[in-house]
């Protein structure tokens, strides 16, 4: 047994506890303590202590009452492993306690001849999903797990696309072709079958209704399907089936370089535009080891609040447009073309810039920026307040959200919930104030908090944030520091332009970079924001190449889903609609 | 101008047989054919396929579908700033039975496609296809095992919009372009009149024409200023 030390971000916030308590407990079953700038402790457990390790982590004591994140790697062709377990896979969990506001994540390896784990679905119910991605993507088994069965690819597919031999493309193969039969197989496929999820035809004398909602309804908001089981109105249970959204990011990552990959974020919460680079790059710069200038940070803070505005608006739009409210999208879309206006003048493009770049951001603001986010910021408050006055106040719209779709706080924890959705509940924890980044400890601004967890708060939160928003970005206009848009360091992508034309070997580097792209040491980390939709993270595992070896994007909307029919059993059809509307997500999250 | 001529064939399909089912091949304007035997039938028929296609293309009604981020800004056009109502083309169904067209807006799933084709083959004639985007396009930035590498792989595309994601903008000149297409198709009058074929004009193709036009722009604006 060999023990690192911890990393410096560990240090940095004072000997954890939480080690220690493990070391104690459970001695040699604690294999390794791995230094890594996730900024959190990982630990490597063995395979048979692992639910204990979880269920004493999730207890009082320890508080861990969140499952963040799980999924695996596949370590087959890693090359710089030093000092770690041997393994083929690993599978990780990450654990966060909000009431500590600290985090843990386990490492668990597997060898090839035993890929399997004891599920935790009982420890952690939003473990249920992970685990059938991590069965999907790897073809690890999770023994005890209730339904562990494809969740992102299609039933008939052949395969588990993580795994380093699975092929990356598509143009590998023969194109694409549907035959008739091959479609009546698909469709066959798709169809649902109550039984296999253990749920009954018929109760006493009355029959259920099985309804397919989606994969393409109005109301999904996007390829989302939903199962209903229902006894007339009422909602006795529900299958959320997706996937129909997956655009293989997270593959995609381990054939871009570092800085090829930008463009791919924005596309993930695709409302969300430079918003989604905001992690990565974090995470990034973190390997890189590059500190961005204070001017580069408010821009970037600047940008994406802009986009929490836009993608908040769209979400208020459609919210109240599946509550029966024809006008306000054509109201907010009016909003969000205002802001489309500054964001297209600063960035060159409407919904995804990809205008951060690894060390600051593409270009500097342009001249006359500051008109044009005035005008904004003028334009919005008596928005937001006619907003309030013609929809939140408006007696139907209460009527149809209030008390509907209701949780409180630790069943939003018990099942992975985040941002606007869990501040809805009463829990005051926001990432920008809990664990600032960007510069975001620099504002002034407040965390708009709900009190019943409803639908009705899901959307009232979210205008409180818009005006949040709002003040963010006049504090960004009042303050925006002077100098560089661009860290110096050498890892800085692409490299500034003044360094490149000196002699022959500047003219080398630059071009190598530009078109290898950087190389960044081996290591692992990870960044958190608080994005749209909640909290949006990227964990990248480094193998000392221009490429990442692993990227692990975890979303807010895939637990958000995956809540649904905790809370739909026993409510109506309309209530669901209004739900749906209220989560505030769109597949690309989910799927990725 | 030349026209593509598509056949039903859905009834003698057979299992292997692939998507899109219909028979196509190149023909002449069958109108012009008409006029050579009998020029004032053939101008009638002239007469009638062009107020046929005016009311057409004038109310075209879209289908409700979208897949991913490209369904955003087809959303935004039809909102007040960019008002497809124009158009005649704001009448979105949620059936596809009720529509006449359909946009594949966003990323084309191999899960999602056996979908898409149930959905298309529930429209009914007269139907068309715009794909926007890329990724409907020809799979764009997604060469990846789960994306099909283009919607025209099994669905028959009419216009294709380039963009990632299109602008609002773009997307009405798509349907601009749907409605050009359209006012020069000759389609069955009634069902005992003509051959019971439906025959799309060939399009001229954007780029072409508008190259040498392009091509003339040497200095492109910096993105220092407004």
């Amino acid at each position: 047994m060999s023990v690192a030390s911890p990393s410096s971000d560990t240090l940095k916030t004072g000997p954890d506890t939480v080690v220690e308590a493990l070391k104690q407990r459970f001695e040699e079953r604690i294999v390794l303590e791995q230094a890594t700038l996730t900024g959190w402790p990982v630990i490597w457990v063995a395979r048979d202590a692992l639910t204990e390790v979880l269920a004493f982590l999730r207890d009082k004591s320890q508080a861990f009452e969140m499952l963040y994140d799980l999924s695996a790697v596949d370590e087959r062709l890693r090359s710089h492993r030093r000092g770690l377990p041997e393994a083929d896979f690993t599978v990780f969990y990450h654990l966060m306690s909000l009431s500590r506001n600290r985090d843990v994540i386990l490492k668990v390896a597997l060898h090839e001849a035993d890929l399997a784990l004891p599920s935790i679905v009982s420890l952690y119910p939003n473990a249920n999903w992970y685990e059938r991605e991590v069965w999907d993507m790897f073809g690890i088994t999770f023994e005890g797990h209730p339904h562990l069965t494809r969740i992102l690819m299609p039933p008939t597919w052949k395969g588990h696309p993580l795994r380093k031999d699975h092929h990356a493309r598509a143009t590998e193969f023969d194109p694409y072709t549907l035959t008739v039969e091959g479609q009546d197989r698909e469709q066959q496929a798709l169809k649902f079958d109550p039984e296999a999820w253990g749920m009954k035809r018929r109760h006493d004398d009355s029959e259920f209704m099985f309804l397919n909602l989606g994969p393409n309804h109005p109301s999904a908001h996007g390829a989302f399907r939903l199962v209903l089981q229902l006894d007339g109105e009422e909602i006795i249970d529900c299958v959320p089936d997706i996937g129909y959204h997956h655009r293989g990011a997270e593959k995609m990552a381990e054939r871009q370089s570092w800085h090829s990959f930008i463009p791919y974020t924005d596309r993930i919460d695709y409302t969300g535009g430079v918003m989604n680079n905001l992690p990565y790059v974090l995470a990034v710069e973190k390997l890189a080891g590059i500190t961005v200038t204070k001017r580069a940070e408010t821009i970037r803070v600047m940008m994406a609040e802009m986009f929490r505005i836009t993608s908040h608006l769209l979400f208020l739009g459609t919210y109240l447009q599946d509550l029966g409210a024809m006008t306000p999208v054509f109201f907010t879309f009016t909003d969000r073309q205002k802001g489309y206006e500054v964001i297209e003048a600063i960035t060159g493009f409407r919904m995804h810039p990809a205008w951060y770049r690894i060390g600051g951001v593409a270009h500097d603001l342009p001249k006359g920026w500051e008109k044009l986010v005035k005008g904004f910021l003028d334009w919005m408050p008596k928005r937001l307040r006619e907003y309030e006055r013609a929809m939140m106040e408006n007696a139907i719209v209460r009527e149809r959200t209030r008390h509907i779709a209701a949780h409180d706080t630790t069943e939003a924890l018990a099942w992975g919930i985040t941002g606007p959705n869990l501040r809805a509940t009463g829990l005051d924890f926001d990432l920008r104030k809990q664990r600032p980044y960007s510069g975001y400890e620099n504002f002034d601004f407040e965390i708009p908090l709900g009190h019943n967890g409803d639908a009705f708060d899901r959307g009232q939160v979210r205008i409180e944030e818009m005006r949040q928003s709002l003040r963010i970005i006049q504090q960004c206009l009042d303050h925006m520091p002077a100098g560089d848009y661009k860290a110096d360091h050498p890892l800085t992508t692409p490299p500034p332009r003044e360094r490149m034309l000196q002699h022959i070997e500047t003219l080398i580097t630059h071009f190598l970079q530009v078109s290898w792209g950087p190389v960044l040491k081996p290591n692992e980390s990870m960044q958190m924001i608080e994005a749209t939709k909640g909290i949006n993270s990227y964990y990248l595992t480094s193998d000392g190449n221009t490429m990442s070896y692993r990227t692990r994007i975890r979303t807010p909307s895939f637990p958000h889903l995956q809540h649904i029919p905790a809370l739909m059993r026993g409510g109506f059809v309309p209530d669901l609609i209004a739900h749906l509307g209220s989560i505030d997500f769109v597949m690309a999250d989910v799927d990725r | 101008m030349a026209y593509t001529l598509t056949r039903a064939t859905d009834a003698i399909a057979t299992d292997s047989s692939q998507y899109p089912l219909n028979e196509r091949r190149r023909v002449e304007d069958p109108v012009k054919q008409q006029i050579h035997r009998n020029v004032f039938t053939g101008k009638l028929e002239e007469v009638l396929h062009s107020a046929v296609n005016w009311g057409r293309k004038n109310s075209l009604w879209p289908y409700n579908f979208g897949l991913s981020c490209c369904y955003v800004e087809m959303t935004t056009a039809f909102t007040a700033p960019h008002d497809i109502a124009r158009f005649g083309a704001e009448v979105i169904r949620a059936s596809p039975r009720q529509a006449d067209f359909m946009v594949i807006a966003g990323t084309c799933f191999l899960k999602m496609a056996p979908v898409i084709q149930q959905l298309y083959d529930q429209m009914l004639e007269p139907k068309w296809v715009i794909s926007m985007g890329s990724c409907a396009n020809s799979g764009g930035m997604y060469d990846i095992y789960s994306v099909v590498q283009g919607v025209d792989k099994f669905l028959p595309v009419d216009v294709y919009i380039p963009g990632c994601p299109p602008r609002p903008e773009a997307f009405l000149h798509g349907l601009q372009l749907l409605q050009d297409s359209i006012q020069e198709e000759r389609r069955p009058l009634s069902w005992v009149v003509g051959d019971q074929g439906v025959y799309r004009a060939e399009m001229p193709s954007q780029r072409e024409k508008h190259r040498e036009q392009r091509i003339q722009a040497t200095e492109l604006r910096t993105p220092d200023s407004i």
